[in-house]
């Protein structure tokens, strides 16, 4: 029994040795309507459709994150760290930061728009931080029909028949459980960093990667979604042409160096 | 050093070992869950939430804590009453805050571990996330989580409740939800005859009733299946459309195929859950099986079982009917719905009420004609107390209907502004309760139900206004909700009320 403890003792001290070097990692990821920053309530935008259109609200989940070595293998990040709720209200959420990332060279990033099966099902013991049904995600839950949104875009347009304009774009679905199907809303994102090399290296600041969103793909994609036809999208079956328009909504904008107040994560923890 | 660490680290390991032991042992304890021997395994996570006295003791707190809605005025019990197999008196739809109407039949509440899946189009796959549904939704209790649990850290109770089920004083999200989920899970039904004489307890089914369990089991068991009486699938049992359209499972999976279909229901205490399926469009056992016999309606999604041959439904003669229902009474559980650890009153913390007399106000009706309306509604409103208690419910319903419209002479205009307000929202109050003890001419409970409220508004009137000077009582029992006016000072030793068997009945005088 002594021995056994001393052999765990060691190879803790072992492990700790040769423990890899590590170190933090921003995303800032940059709201867009095309080329114009997104502006809530105050901008008048036009979509395919022709339609005018302003947003008050702009909010999305990003997670399961892994970052591509230039070796084409990939580092995830663990699972509990890997939920992001990006709030354009919220500024301090735009910028994501992902801790103990291994030294290496990073050519890409993947990541879902949405929340995984997997947690989506999860019981409550597993719904922390931004997704915590009576905290952050308590805007973003469907309670009776128990699952995340992913992309809320709400705002409003004079060709919208809703009451006071507005329309609302509230898109889930994470596929269902076991023989319980619904329709999977979830999309993977793929970005290169544009052939560039991201260096990490423990000790040294990391740079910041920038990630473009550009909302303005939810409407004008291979569906041009018209707000008069559509004012209101929420659980039915349109919200999955919405989600293959989203699915391209993002790209890479570029690396910058940290802002000296940029270091928010709201991931789980 | 060495000597030192080892064996405290053995003590640690050994001290972990031991709690965790204690801990997953919680949900072994019989006298809070028990699998009945005659039901199969059940399928709620108990791993991850072990019940324990003080974890069901705080979710039976919070399930009949008002607290949870947003004007304070609707708990969980409110809409899934113990004495109704934990759904609704008599309500089709039941009433949130605001007395909005919920869009569903509320659903009894027991067995919840067996289910796979929660609401009557299985939107909730696990029971410690469903109560977010009720909470948040506008009719039901309108009210935001956070709120909730804002108004938990805020209270005097809580927090202590909460270190006794959790260990610590922290209220979370996660804790919340399992201590109302651990409260539910102890709600098994599986003590009436049926189950009883299953498990070859002593007691027999009659003939009737076992002529009617082979004939269920023919015609009924193929959806209504096992010992839990549901496969819980989602079928369209041939309602037909009701006014408002509900697409049920649809709404949930977008699956064509799904439209209009809803949970097969469990069929335990029907005796005590009427009325009748999703929308309660059936009052009666009898208007069920007519149903099924010939009035299932012919749509694309109706369920291959009740339109087998080309024949629509299930054959039933009258008598096969009447033996049916022989049967499904024997599956009412007289030990569920009277069971004290179920109940408000078992618990040991009392919720604190808000008390009637902060709603009292000194208003005046200026003029003596509104006096003497008062004074005859208030006669009117004697009697109709009289017809509640003596559960004559065609005469409650003329009553009732009496009451409204001799108040409705109030001339609103002859008020001053605050007086007027405050009128028009008692009267109104009024006219709901006195609404639903009309409708409600077949069942005394419900009527019951809606004449405590109504009473509470009476008092309300009575003593802001106060248009007499003759002595005026108010009787409250806040166990069963119940309350009514009276001018006798000595009314609870009469045998009308006696019969009732009020516990903790309190009583204010409401002098002139
Ligand atoms: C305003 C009335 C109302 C209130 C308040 C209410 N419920 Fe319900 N409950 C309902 C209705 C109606 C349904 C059926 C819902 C549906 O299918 O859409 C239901 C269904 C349920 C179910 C699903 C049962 C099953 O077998 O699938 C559970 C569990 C439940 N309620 C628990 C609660 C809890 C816990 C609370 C308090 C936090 C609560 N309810 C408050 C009306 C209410
Ligand atoms: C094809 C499957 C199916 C068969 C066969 C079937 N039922 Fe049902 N039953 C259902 C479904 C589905 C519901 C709920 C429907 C709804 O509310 O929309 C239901 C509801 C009920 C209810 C209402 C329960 C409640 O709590 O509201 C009763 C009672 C009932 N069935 C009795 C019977 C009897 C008795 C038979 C046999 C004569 C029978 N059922 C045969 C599927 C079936």
């Amino acid at each position: 029994m002594k021995k056994l403890f001393f052999l765990l003792l060691t190879l803790l001290g072992a492990s700790n040795l040769f423990a890899q070097k590590t170190t933090s990692l921003s995303i800032k990821f940059d709201n867009f309507i095309g080329n114009d920053p997104v502006e809530l309530n105050t901008k008048s935008y036009k979509n395919q459709a022709g339609e005018d259109f302003n947003i008050s609200l702009l909010q999305y989940y990003v997670s399961n994150i892994q970052l591509v070595k230039k070796d084409g293998s990939v580092y995830t990040v663990p699972q509990d760290d890997s939920y992001f709720l990006v709030r354009q209200n919220r500024p301090e959420t735009q910028t994501i930061t992902l801790k103990d990332i291994p030294q290496d060279k990073y050519v890409g990033i993947n990541f879902i728009i949405g929340i995984d099966s997997a947690r989506s099902a999860a019981e409550i013991g597993y719904r922390k931080g931004c997704l915590d049904v009576a905290g952050d995600a308590q805007d973003m839950y469907w309670a009776w029909n128990s699952g995340y949104i992913f992309v809320k875009m709400e705002g409003s347009s004079p060709q919208s028949t809703l009451k006071e304009n507005i329309f609302m774009y509230h898109i889930g679905l994470f596929g269902g459980i076991g023989d319980k199907k619904t329709l999977n809303n979830i999309r993977n994102v793929s970005l290169a960093f544009n052939k560039e090399t991201i260096k990490l290296k423990a000790g040294k600041v990391a740079p910041v990667i920038r990630i473009k969103m550009d909302a303005s793909k939810i409407l004008n994609g291979e569906t041009t979604v018209s707000i008069a036809k559509n004012p209101s999208v929420m659980g039915g079956p349109y919200s999955a042409k919405i989600a293959e328009n989203y699915k391209s909504m993002f790209s890479y904008n570029g690396i910058g160096m940290p802002a000296p107040t940029e270091k928010t994560s709201l991931g789980l923890k | 050093m060495k000597n030192k660490i080892y064996p405290t680290l053995l003590l640690l390991f050994g001290l972990m070992v031991l709690f965790s032991f204690k801990r997953v042992r919680g949900n072994d304890d019989e006298n809070l869950f028990a699998i009945p021997s005659n039901f199969p395994k059940p399928t709620y996570h108990f791993k991850s939430n072990p019940l324990t006295a003080e974890g069901v003791e705080l979710g039976k707190t919070l399930f009949y804590d008002a607290i949870i809605s947003s004007d304070n005025t609707v708990s969980c019990g409110s809409c899934h009453q113990q004495s109704a197999g934990f759904t609704q008196h008599g309500h089709a739809f039941s009433h949130g805050v605001n007395d909005l109407l919920t869009k569903r039949n509320s659903m009894p509440l027991y067995n919840l571990a067996w289910s796979t899946s929660f609401g009557w189009d299985g939107g909730v796959h696990d029971l410690d996330l469903f109560a977010i549904s009720p909470i948040t939704n506008p009719v039901e209790m309108n009210e935001s989580m956070a709120n909730v649990l804002d108004k938990l850290r805020k209270s005097q109770n809580y927090p202590s409740l909460f270190k006794n089920a959790f260990g610590s004083e922290e209220i979370n999200t996660e804790r919340f939800l399992k201590a109302l989920s651990q409260f539910m899970l102890t709600m098994v039904s599986a003590n009436s005859k049926y189950d009883q004489y299953m498990r070859l307890e002593g007691v027999e089914l009659d003939e009737k009733e076992l002529a009617g369990l082979e004939i269920f089991k023919q015609k009924c068991a193929s959806c209504h299946a096992g010992e839990l009486f549901t496969d819980y699938s989602f079928r369209n049992n041939g309602l037909g459309v009701a006014k408002v359209e509900d697409l049920g499972r649809f709404e949930v999976n977008q699956q064509e195929s799904d439209k209009h279909k809803f949970k097969v229901p469990s069929l335990r205490n029907l005796g005590y859950t009427a009325p009748y399926m999703h929308d309660g469009r059936f009052e009666t056992l009898e208007q069920v099986l007519d149903h099924y016999a010939g009035k299932v309606v012919k749509s694309e999604y109706l369920d291959p079982i009740l339109q087998q041959n080309g024949k629509l439904g299930i054959s039933l003669n009258s008598d096969e009917k009447m033996k049916i229902i022989a049967f499904l009474k024997t599956l009412d559980d007289d030990y569920f719905i009277k069971k004290e650890s179920f109940s408000e009153s078992s618990l040991k913390t009392v919720i604190p009420k808000k008390d009637i007399l902060d709603d009292v106000k000194k208003l005046s009706f200026g003029n003596e004609k509104h006096q003497l309306i008062m004074n005859e509604s208030l006669v009117l409103y004697l009697k109709l107390k009289d017809a509640i208690l003596k559960k004559e419910t065609n005469k409650a319903a003329v009553l009732a209907n009496k009451l409204t419209l001799s108040l409705d002479r109030i001339e609103r205009k002859n008020l001053d502004i605050a007086s007027r307000v405050y009128f028009d929202k008692v009267f109104q109050g009024i006219a709901f309760d006195a609404d639903h003890i009309i409708e409600g001419k077949a069942l005394a409970e419900h009527q019951f139900d809606h004449f405590g409220e109504l009473s509470a508004n009476m008092f309300r009137l009575m003593s802001s206004f106060k248009p007499s000077d003759k002595p005026l009582f108010y009787y409250e029992s806040s166990e069963k909700k119940f309350s009514w006016l009276s001018n006798l000072s000595n009314e609870e030793s009469t045998p009308t009320i006696k019969q009732y068997q009020f516990k903790d009945l309190k009583k204010r005088a409401l002098l002139p």
